[in-house]
């Protein structure tokens, strides 16, 4: 990369302008990180080396950066030369493992600019190492000392400063849902149409991805529309509604923790009876299964995805669907934090299977998918977007030999990703939300006034 | 980052074809950024409404502007501003009005 190497870069200088002060208070918060499951992870690699085929960083660039097992261990060789300054009790501890700035300079460009944190090799490693953990707790490290690369730590700075992580003021989000709702009123029909505002003791209280007001807002439309035809008890905060959390990805604990402690204080304050994440891969994995552990607490109420929900309404009879409509093919893209570190995996094709004529997988799919390459912080990475484009090739060319003129993902973050590589590679397909999908077949019937 | 030369200044963009100094922007910046970021040769009336209402919004709040408040001031509706700008508000109109890269999933 060309801006790795430019000599003016204040994110680079600062790397090499590491002080021993800041470089022991690294190594200090690398140890606090070391449980017994870690530790036992740590000291398991065999080097079989299988995992290279894994990653889609490895499979496109055939760099040696890129591969789990080196990722791997550079994070394992400061734990061994940690272990040996306390006593030499980890086998190979000698070799150099220091924590000094040119280490600190590799973690960066391979735990944060050669992974998304997807988890493919985790599932693929013969020794069933959890290697996304041990990256993320290396990236931990890294934010502990304040070395998140620039983009993504702003995402995070952005959220946690003004409730939502592109800076969306409250009355330009209020605004933007009265707009929203004249649209729903003037589609269905129906002037009592609209998007509720901290509306209390509603069934469900819905989180969105901000860049869906901010720039996108057909797909918040389609999902109002959606909650319309099920005639759905639901909400939105006017206060704390976005559904991402960009500290999964920076490693930053605290801030992960506070982003969605803010979605619980939503929901404590509108008593609602169910946190229902929008269509946002990361941001069901932060808030489903990260957030109790960040928080150290349990929630007292179900925490779910939008799909499993428009999933129930198709099953239960809740909604109509009118799949002559979508005679396009259509193919699926599976969110690595939704499918394979989510465990949502079939409710989507159930969907999609009746919204649309011609539904067809990709291959591999389900948790064996090939990440888009968007996830992980890449997006907001922009030093590495040239990386991000060229190992979004795996998954243009998964595109390409479905036929498929509709791709349907459930997760923005993959949206944005897709998109890029739709015009980089020039797929010439259109990528949709399932609830923009859905929206598209459903078949609103007059309600009784 | 790379760079273009546009009547002898020399311009800064970052890995993703944004301006590093918003400040150089111009109107032939915005021709040549259209060109580079969205492969528009010549950009139309509709076009400039966005990108100026986009700018000078940008140089009250240093915020990009809500889309909302683009078809707003503009008049134009919303599937028209996906059609101007394919990259989309934010990789398109945006980086066209010299803006740098917005925060979050874009």
């Amino acid at each position: 990369m060309a801006s790795d190497k430019d000599p003016k870069d204040p994110y680079l200088e600062r790397i090499r302008q590491l002080k021993p002060g800041q470089l022991e208070s690294a190594l200090a918060s690398f140890k606090r990180l070391l449980d017994h499951k870690t530790v036992a992870n740590l000291q398991s690699c065999v080097n079989c080396g299988l995992c290279a085929d894994s990653c889609h960083y490895f499979l496109v660039t055939g760099e040696t950066e890129a591969i789990p097992a080196y990722k791997l261990k550079l994070v394992t060789s400061v734990f061994r030369k940690l272990l040996s300054l306390l006593g030499g009790l980890a086998r190979g501890s000698e070799g150099d493992g220091a924590l000094d700035s040119q280490m600190v300079e590799k973690w960066i460009d391979s735990l944060y600019g050669r992974c998304t944190l997807c988890g493919r090799c985790t599932l693929n490693c013969t020794m069933g190492i959890n290697i996304t953990r041990l990256i993320r707790i290396a990236r931990t490290t890294l934010a502990s000392i304040d070395l998140v690369p620039p983009g993504l730590q702003s995402t995070v700075t952005t959220a946690v400063e003004k409730g939502n992580n592109m800076g969306i003021p409250r009355e330009e989000w209020l605004d933007t849902l009265q707009w929203l709702s004249e649209e729903l009123q003037m589609e269905v029909g129906d002037h009592k149409a609209h998007l509720p505002v901290d509306k209390p003791g509603t069934k469900l209280l819905y989180t969105v991805n901000p860049r869906e007001p901010k720039f996108f807002p057909l797909s918040l439309l389609a999902t109002a529309k959606i909650f319309y035809a099920a005639s759905e008890s639901w909400t939105v905060s006017s206060d704390y509604y976005d559904v991402t959390n960009y500290g999964l990805y920076s490693g930053d604990d605290g801030a992960a923790g506070l982003l969605s402690s803010r979605l619980r204080e939503s929901m404590v304050e509108l008593g609602a009876k169910t946190l229902i994440l929008g269509e946002c891969g990361h941001g069901y994995n932060s808030n489903r299964w990260e957030a109790p552990e960040w928080l150290v607490a349990e929630d007292k109420f179900q925490v779910k995805s939008i799909i499993q929900i428009i999933f129930d309404y198709i099953r239960q009879g809740h909604i109509k669907l009118d799949p002559s409509r979508i005679q396009k093919r259509v193919t699926l893209h599976d969110p690595c934090n939704l499918v394979r570190l989510g465990g949502i995996i079939e409710e989507q094709r159930f969907i999609l299977r009746n919204a649309v004529t011609d539904f067809v997988e990709m291959s591999p799919n389900r948790e064996k998918n090939y990440c888009c390459g968007g996830g992980g912080g890449q997006l907001s990475m922009t030093r590495y977007a040239k990386r991000r484009l060229e190992t979004g090739r795996i998954k243009a060319d998964q595109i390409r030999k479905t036929g498929a003129k509709i791709v349907v993902t459930p997760c923005h973050n993959c949206i944005d990703q897709l998109s890029e590589l739709n015009r980089e590679y020039d797929l010439k397909v259109e990528i949709k939300t399932v609830s923009e999908v859905v929206a598209d077949a459903l078949v609103i019937e007059k309600k009784e006034k | 980052m790379s760079h273009l030369d546009v009547s002898g200044k020399k311009l800064m963009l970052n890995e993703e074809g944004f301006l590093i100094d918003p400040n150089q922007w111009d109107r032939q910046v915005a021709e040549v950024l259209a060109k580079a970021a969205e492969g528009i040769d010549k950009l139309t009336p509709e076009h400039w409404a966005v990108i100026e209402f986009i700018r000078n919004y940008y140089l009250e709040t240093n915020l990009a502007p809500m889309v909302r408040s683009i078809c707003k001031t503009t008049g134009l509706p919303l599937r028209r501003i996906y059609e101007l700008f394919p990259a989309g508000p934010a990789k398109g109109a945006c980086k066209i009005a010299g803006l740098p890269k917005p925060d979050g999933c874009v």
